[in-house]
């Protein structure tokens, strides 16, 4: 029995791979070579469809308007929840933990309920196609999530840490940015994870509301065909590139996403 | 460094208190002289962390004022009133090693990177931390934690007064006293005002010059350690003050003359206008009550050993009165009596000593 012990974590992970090796391996292949045979690795090996997205602009900028709006989003929703979250972990107010759960009820609504009006507005007011209008769109999931979490991570520190830094002589500001912040950096890590992943991986308000100008990555991919026919090679390397930055940020927060789920707010 | 006064002083948490249960704190003046030990002592829940936020200034008082020498610093903020406050459980800068952690109140106020050293050497020598002193803050013990918490309230020579709210709770027992002592040595040296919150009563008389003791938000007594003990204001200081606590015994007047079970009762104090005569008890502690020949007949129910002496429990009635005997005396196997020792035997009415001045 013990001899088997390493089967099934080898077995998981193969299952968990398979997916990701395929993708890589199509994209080294040329789309003939994925339509025409089967083959596990790839026979003519080409690196031709990484250089045409890397010489593309229509591709590249696909990366860029996606990561700027990723970034922009991350940053209001980080800021914004910080004193909010701050506020329900710290104050006793009418209507507290109303409110606290009313804030996850914007998350209950799919998506799509909010592209039509967000689209119409946005027309309206001349935001249409920028970085700022998906930004913004994706913040009304963004900010409550990023206070339910930051809520929890706050609250695991005591008040006293507040008084004993007035007592030590500092002000309210001068303590928030300089002990408080540093003192939550792994909640604010988690925080800013979360947004950056639903912000990244969310297609339909980023399409609805972009059309050129701003259009993200997902967007682009979402063309499977073009002048010279199917492109499967060249989808299955944007796909290998689009892993990349969400990998590069789990990797440095790995360590406190454990730290989330034990305060159960993730 | 200046006395510091409460004037009428009144808190609650609601916003619109309405009976007196919804006080916190009720009416309260009292006086802090400068460079005194005192020891804040009360049940939990009874108000004694109200009262050092009010000083220190986290919380800002419903009505009354809070005076520190002649200025008036009820609404001043925390970070401006120059008062030190460790709390009962450990609250450290993680993300700071424990020199950054004794030096931040300094750095805060201005102080010379040459003098922050000196201060911060001297504090940790004090509680032990040397070896510790440039480690990260995060990965220590909790009692390490509640040192550097401490070490930071005692590290600033100019404030006005310490405040400790039960600030050796985490600590095991061994290392509380020897902290205690140190504390003590601290005020010794330094002679600021420190102030104790803590309910448990060995540690409020073994640091405390003068104690105030606190029930439902009013202050009942303020006096020595020897001056709770031998003559409580109060009947919750006699009951809440010695192991065991004083003996509470209903009684009824005859002329003016105290009497339980029948037979007269000589107390230190008398009882001399009629309004007195409400609820009235007698108060012995344990000490001052003797067996003898004669005196108020009564069972004895246990015996308990506490080394030095036995606690005796008796009943007569419904009534339970203990005593302290010593180990070699003996207990009569039945026709047992008790007599109170007049001069620590006391009146109260409504709970309140009779007043020596109503005399």
């Amino acid at each position: 029995m013990k001899r088997f012990t390493w089967a099934a974590p080898t077995f998981y992970i193969i299952f968990l791979m398979l997916p990701i090796y395929w993708l890589l391996n199509m994209s080294f292949k040329t789309t003939n070579e994925i339509l025409g045979s089967f083959t596990l690795w790839p026979n003519e090996f080409t690196l031709e469809n990484y250089i045409a997205i890397f010489t593309d602009p229509t591709w590249y900028n696909g990366y860029f308007n996606s990561l700027t709006y990723v970034g922009i989003n991350t940053v209001i929703s980080v800021t914004v929840a910080l004193p909010a979250a701050y506020a329900f972990s710290r104050f006793r107010f009418l209507g507290d933990k109303h409110l606290f759960f009313w804030l996850l009820t914007n998350r209950m609504a799919p998506a799509a309920v909010f592209a039509l009006p967000f689209f119409q507005f946005y027309s309206a007011v001349n935001l249409f196609d920028t970085h700022i209008a998906v930004a913004l769109a994706h913040c009304l999931f963004n900010i409550p999530l990023a206070v339910w979490i930051l809520e929890g991570f706050m609250s695991g520190i005591p008040k006293e840490l507040d008084e004993t830094a007035y007592v030590d002589g500092y002000s309210f500001p001068h303590f928030f940015v300089k002990i408080f912040i540093p003192t939550i950096l792994a909640g604010i890590g988690v925080a800013a994870f979360f947004c950056f992943m639903f912000s990244w991986v969310e297609l339909l308000l980023a399409k609805t509301l972009t059309s050129v100008a701003a259009k993200p990555i997902a967007a682009v991919m979402t063309r499977t065909a073009s002048t010279s026919g199917y492109e499967l090679g060249l989808l299955a390397a944007a796909g290998s590139l689009t892993i990349i930055p969400g990998a590069f940020v789990i990797y440095f927060v790995r360590n406190y996403i454990a730290k989330g789920f034990a305060l159960g707010r993730v | 460094m200046s006395k510091i006064s409460l004037r009428g002083l009144r808190h609650s948490y609601l916003d619109n208190p309405a009976n007196d249960a919804d006080w916190a704190l009720k009416s309260m003046d009292l006086d802090w002289r400068d460079g005194g030990a005192y020891a804040l002592l009360g049940p939990s829940g009874c108000g004694k962390t109200t009262l050092l936020n009010i000083i220190s200034g986290l919380v800002v008082p419903s009505e009354g004022q809070v005076l520190f020498g002649d200025q008036d610093v009820t609404k001043m903020p925390t970070d401006q009133r120059n008062i030190a406050q460790v709390f009962q459980f450990p609250v450290v800068y993680d993300t700071m090693t424990v020199y950054d952690n004794l030096a931040f109140p300094l750095r805060n106020r201005g102080f010379a990177e040459d003098d922050i050293d000196v201060r911060v050497r001297e504090t940790a020598q004090t509680l032990d931390l040397e070896k510790t002193l440039f480690n990260r803050a995060s990965g220590l013990t909790a009692d390490s934690k509640q040192k550097i918490s401490l070490g930071r309230g005692l590290i600033r020579p100019d404030v006005n007064a310490i405040l400790f709210d039960e600030p050796l709770t985490v600590i095991d027992p061994h290392l509380k006293w020897v902290l205690r002592s140190k504390l003590k040595e601290i005020h010794r040296q330094v002679g600021s005002t420190m102030i104790y919150v803590t309910h448990d009563q060995t540690e409020a008389l073994t640091f405390a010059d003068k104690v105030v003791v606190i029930h439902d938000g009013t202050v009942v007594q303020i006096g020595t350690p020897i001056e709770l003990f031998e003559k409580p204001k109060h009947t919750f200081v006699g009951h809440f003050i010695g192991s065991p606590g004083m003996n509470l015994l209903p009684c009824e007047l005859n002329n003016g003359v105290p009497l339980f079970a029948g037979q007269v009762v000589e107390t230190e104090n008398g009882i001399h206008s009629p309004q007195e005569c409400q609820n009235l008890e007698i108060g012995v502690r344990p000490e001052f009550v003797s067996l003898s020949e004669s005196g108020i007949p009564v069972k004895v129910v246990n015996v308990s050993d506490t080394g030095p002496h036995r606690i005796v429990d008796t009943r007569h009635g419904d009534v339970r009165i203990k005593l302290l005997i010593t180990e070699d005396e003996s207990i009569p196997a039945d026709n047992v009596h008790i007599t109170f020792d007049p001069a620590h035997t006391q009146i109260y009415a409504d709970g309140w000593l009779v007043s020596e001045a109503s005399k």
